[in-house]
C-alpha cells in the first residue's frame, strides 16, 4: 500500500501498448483482490471475539447438566443417545463384548459393573465393566441434541424457590419496572425540554447550563441520603417506589436529547399557531409532540435499555426476593448456584432475547441514540 | 463546546443589564417554570438535598433512627490511615490508567475495520455492536463461564495454541484484565461513535491526500486521526467518570466469593464504598468516600479537559 507499490498512473511513455495496459489493469485488479480479502480476514478475526462468547452463552444454555462439566468443553450440545426399552428411556452405550463393540442400553451402574439390555432382545440383562484397569470397556453414545426443558426449568427457579420467587416472577418486575420508567420519562421530560427549546425567560440558559451540570455528579453522592430518604423518611423500602419515582422528575440526558430536537423544528411552525391563538400548552401538545415521534421512540427504547439493564438501583431498594429484578435475580442465583451453568445461561438468555428484539426492531433508532448520547447505559 | 460558552456569556450579560422586565417577559418566566417544574422539584428532591445531606453525613457518623453525632474531619482523616481504601483507590486507577486507553484504542481499531469499504459491511457492524446490549449482569457472568480456567472456553481455546491459560478469576493478577476484556467485549457504542465520526472526515481530504501519495498509514495518522480527536476526548472523559464508578461487574464478578475476591484485587472505589455504606453501616464514613470521589472525578475531567485542548482539533 506504500507509494511504491502503486502503479504509475500516467503511463511513463505517452504510448502504452495494448499488452502494458493488460497488464497495469491486471495489477491493480489483483491488489484490489488483495485487498478485499485482507479487509475481510481482519473483520472476521476480530469479529469471531464478539461473536464467540454470544454464541457460546446460547450453546450452553441448550447443554444437558452432564455435558456443561465435560472436559474439554466441546462446544456444540451433546447429550446420550437414548433408546426405548420396556417403556423406558435409557441411554446407549458402546459395549466391548465378545463378540465385537455392541450397542447396550444401560439400566444401571453399581460398583463400576453396569447391567445392560439389548434392544433387540429386552429380555436379557447383560454385565459389563464400564472400565478393566485403564481401558474403557463401556462408552457412552452421544448425539447433538438441544435441550429446549433448560429455559422452562431455569425459569421455574429463581434464586430462592422457598419464597416462591421465580425468574417468571424477575421477568415480570423487570417488566413493570421499565414500563413506568418509559411513562414517566416520556412525562417529565417533555414539557422541561420544550421550555428550554422554545420559551424565551429570563435565566434560562443559566437554569439549562445547572440541569447539565447534574451529569457530574456521580451517583455515589446522592446515593446513601436516597437509600436514607426512600427507606426511613418516605417508607418504601423493598418496592418499585424508588425505582419508579425519580423518573417522573425529567433527567438531564433526556432533557438535552429532546431539547436538541425541539429546536429543529422549525420556529415558524409555532409562530404560526401563536398567531392563531394557540396557548404554549397547545404548541407542545399539538405542534412539537407530533413532530417528535423519532426522537420520542429514542427515549422509550433507551429508557427500557436502561431500567432493564440497571443493577445498583435495584441492589440498593430491593431486599426481598420476590421484588426482585432480572438483574438482581440473576446475580443472586448466580452467588447461590455457582455451578448450573446451563441454567444460568439459559436465564441469561431470556434476560438478552428482549433488547436483542428491540435492537432489530430499532436498529436505526438504537444507532441514533448512541450518538446523540455517546451514551452507552 | 462553543454553545455552551456562549450561552454562559449571555448569562452574565443578562444579570448586568437587569432592566425591569415586560409583561411579556413575566408571563413567559412564569409560564416556563411551570413547564420546568417536573424537573425543578425532581433536582430539589433527589438531587440537591441528597448532596446536602450526603455532604453533612460526611463529617458525622451516622445511626439509623438516632441523631447524627457529628464526629467533624474524623471520617476524612480515617480515610488516609485505611490501607483498604488505598487499595481501591489504586485498583480503580488501575483501571482507569489502563483499561479506559485499552479499551479506545480497541474501539477505534474496530471502527476503522467497519469504515472499510467492504461488503457485508452493516452484517459486520451489527455483529460487533451486540454484544454491547447484553445486560451488564448477563455479559458478566458469561465471561465468569468463559474464563472459568478448568471447563472455561478461554483457556481451552488458548490451549488449542499450545498456550497455558492464566487461571483469570482466582488470580490476583489476572482479574483485573479479566474484567478489561469484559469491558472491551461490550464496547460496541465507544465503536459506533468513533464510527460516525469517521463518516464525518471529508472524502474530499481523503482523496486529495491520495492524490498527493500518502499511504493509508499516513492517512489515518495525519487526517483520520486528527479529524476525530475531539471523539477521542470525548470517549476518554465519558471513560474515566465512568470507569471512576465501576460497580456493577465487578459486583457480580465475584461470582459466590465475598466482595473484592480474589484478594481484594477487585474491590474497586465504589465497591469498598458500598460495603462501607450498606454492609458495614458507616454511612457517614462511606458519604466521605463519595465526596472525595466527586472531587477526584471533577480535577481528572478539568485536567484532561485542559490536556486535551492541545492535542484537539476542531473543525470550523
Amino acid at each position: 500500500m506504500s507509494r511504491q507499490t502503486l502503479p504509475p498512473a500516467i503511463p511513463s511513455n505517452d504510448l502504452e501498448s495494448y499488452e502494458q495496459r493488460q497488464n497495469r489493469l491486471q495489477q491493480a485488479q489483483m491488489r484490489r483482490l488483495i485487498q478485499s480479502v485482507l479487509s475481510h480476514g481482519l473483520i472476521i478475526l476480530t469479529g469471531l471475539f464478539f461473536v464467540i462468547p454470544f454464541l457460546w452463552m446460547l450453546l450452553t444454555a441448550f447443554k444437558p447438566d452432564q455435558d456443561v462439566s465435560h472436559t474439554p468443553p466441546r462446544f456444540l450440545p451433546y447429550d446420550y443417545k437414548r433408546v426405548a426399552v420396556n417403556g423406558e428411556m435409557l441411554p446407549l452405550y458402546n459395549v466391548q463384548t465378545e463378540t465385537g463393540v455392541k450397542q447396550l442400553a444401560l439400566i444401571k451402574i453399581t460398583e463400576g459393573v453396569g447391567e445392560f439390555v439389548d434392544p433387540a432382545q429386552p429380555g436379557t440383562v447383560l454385565k459389563y465393566k464400564i472400565q478393566q484397569g485403564k481401558t474403557r470397556i463401556a462408552a457412552p453414545i452421544e448425539e447433538i441434541s438441544f435441550r429446549w426443558q433448560n429455559f422452562s426449568d431455569a425459569m421455574q427457579r429463581g434464586s430462592r424457590p422457598s419464597v416462591g420467587a421465580s425468574f417468571w416472577v424477575y421477568l415480570k418486575n423487570s417488566l413493570i419496572i421499565a414500563f413506568f420508567s418509559i411513562v414517566g420519562t416520556l412525562f417529565s421530560n417533555t414539557p422541561v425540554a420544550y421550555a428550554f427549546a422554545r420559551i424565551k425567560f429570563p435565566g434560562r440558559d443559566l437554569l439549562f447550563i445547572l440541569v447539565l451540570a447534574t451529569m457530574m455528579l456521580p451517583f455515589q453522592v446522592t446515593m446513601i441520603p436516597l437509600y436514607i430518604m426512600f427507606n426511613d423518611i418516605l417508607g418504601w423500602g423493598d418496592s418499585f417506589l424508588p425505582l419508579i419515582i425519580p423518573t417522573f422528575f425529567a433527567n438531564a440526558y433526556d432533557v438535552f436529547l429532546l431539547r436538541q430536537f425541539f429546536r429543529t423544528i422549525p420556529e415558524e411552525m409555532c409562530d404560526a399557531a401563536r398567531v392563531d391563538g394557540a396557548s404554549e400548552w397547545d404548541i407542545f401538545t399539538r405542534v412539537i409532540l407530533p413532530l417528535s415521534t423519532p426522537v420520542l421512540a429514542t427515549i422509550t427504547v433507551f429508557t427500557f435499555l436502561w431500567a432493564w439493564n440497571d443493577f445498583t438501583g435495584p441492589l440498593l431498594f430491593l431486599n426481598s426476593a420476590k421484588n426482585f429484578t432480572m438483574a438482581l435475580g440473576l446475580q443472586d442465583f448466580q452467588g447461590q448456584h455457582t455451578m448450573v451453568w446451563n441454567q444460568m445461561m439459559a436465564a441469561a438468555t431470556v434476560f438478552t432475547i428482549p433488547i436483542v428484539i428491540a435492537f432489530f426492531f430499532a436498529q436505526k433508532t438504537f444507532i441514533q441514540g448512541i450518538k446523540l448520547t455517546g451514551l452507552k447505559e | 463546546m462553543d454553545e455552551l460558552s456562549s450561552m454562559l456569556k449571555s448569562a452574565r450579560q443578562g444579570k448586568r443589564q437587569q432592566v425591569k422586565w415586560s409583561r411579556r417577559t413575566r408571563e413567559n418566566f412564569v409560564l416556563g417554570m411551570i413547564f420546568l417544574l417536573p424537573w425543578t422539584i425532581g433536582f430539589f428532591a433527589f438531587t440537591l438535598y441528597p448532596m446536602a445531606a450526603s455532604l453533612v453525613y460526611s463529617f458525622a457518623e451516622y445511626h439509623p433512627k438516632a441523631p447524627l453525632e457529628f464526629v467533624g474531619l474524623q471520617n476524612y482523616t480515617a480515610l488516609f490511615n485505611d490501607e483498604l481504601f488505598w487499595k481501591s483507590l489504586s485498583n480503580t486507577v488501575y483501571m482507569v490508567i489502563i483499561g479506559v486507553p485499552v479499551t479506545l484504542l480497541m474501539s477505534f481499531f474496530c471502527a476503522v475495520l467497519l469504515n472499510l469499504k467492504v461488503r457485508g459491511q452493516s452484517i459486520y457492524r451489527v455483529i460487533y455492536f451486540l454484544p454491547s446490549i447484553v445486560p451488564t449482569v448477563a455479559s458478566t457472568i458469561l465471561w465468569l463461564w468463559i474464563l472459568n480456567p478448568r471447563t472455561g472456553l478461554m483457556n481451552t481455546m488458548l490451549g488449542a495454541f499450545g498456550i497455558d491459560g492464566p487461571n483469570w478469576l482466582g488470580s490476583p493478577d489476572w482479574s483485573k484484565p479479566s474484567l478489561i476484556l469484559l469491558g472491551i467485549w461490550g464496547m460496541g457504542g465507544t465503536i459506533m461513535v468513533y464510527l460516525s465520526g469517521l463518516q464525518d472526515v471529508p472524502i474530499s481530504l481523503m482523496e486529495a491526500a491520495e492524490l498527493d501519495g500518502a499511504s493509508w498509514l499516513q492517512r489515518l495518522r495525519h487526517i483520520t486521526i486528527p479529524m476525530v480527536s475531539p471523539i477521542t476526548v470525548f470517549n476518554l472523559i465519558t471513560g474515566v467518570i465512568g470507569m471512576f464508578q465501576y460497580f456493577a461487574q465487578a459486583y457480580v464478578f465475584r461470582g459466590g466469593n465475598s466482595l473484592g475476591a480474589p484478594l481484594n484485587s477487585t474491590l474497586f472505589y465504589s465497591i469498598y464504598l458500598f460495603q462501607n455504606g450498606f454492609l458495614f453501616l458507616k454511612m457517614g464514613y462511606a458519604s466521605a468516600m463519595a465526596w472525595v470521589l466527586f472531587v477526584i472525578i471533577l480535577v481528572c475531567t478539568v485536567l484532561l479537559l485542559k490536556a486535551s485542548e492541545r492535542f484537539t482539533y476542531y473543525a470550523g
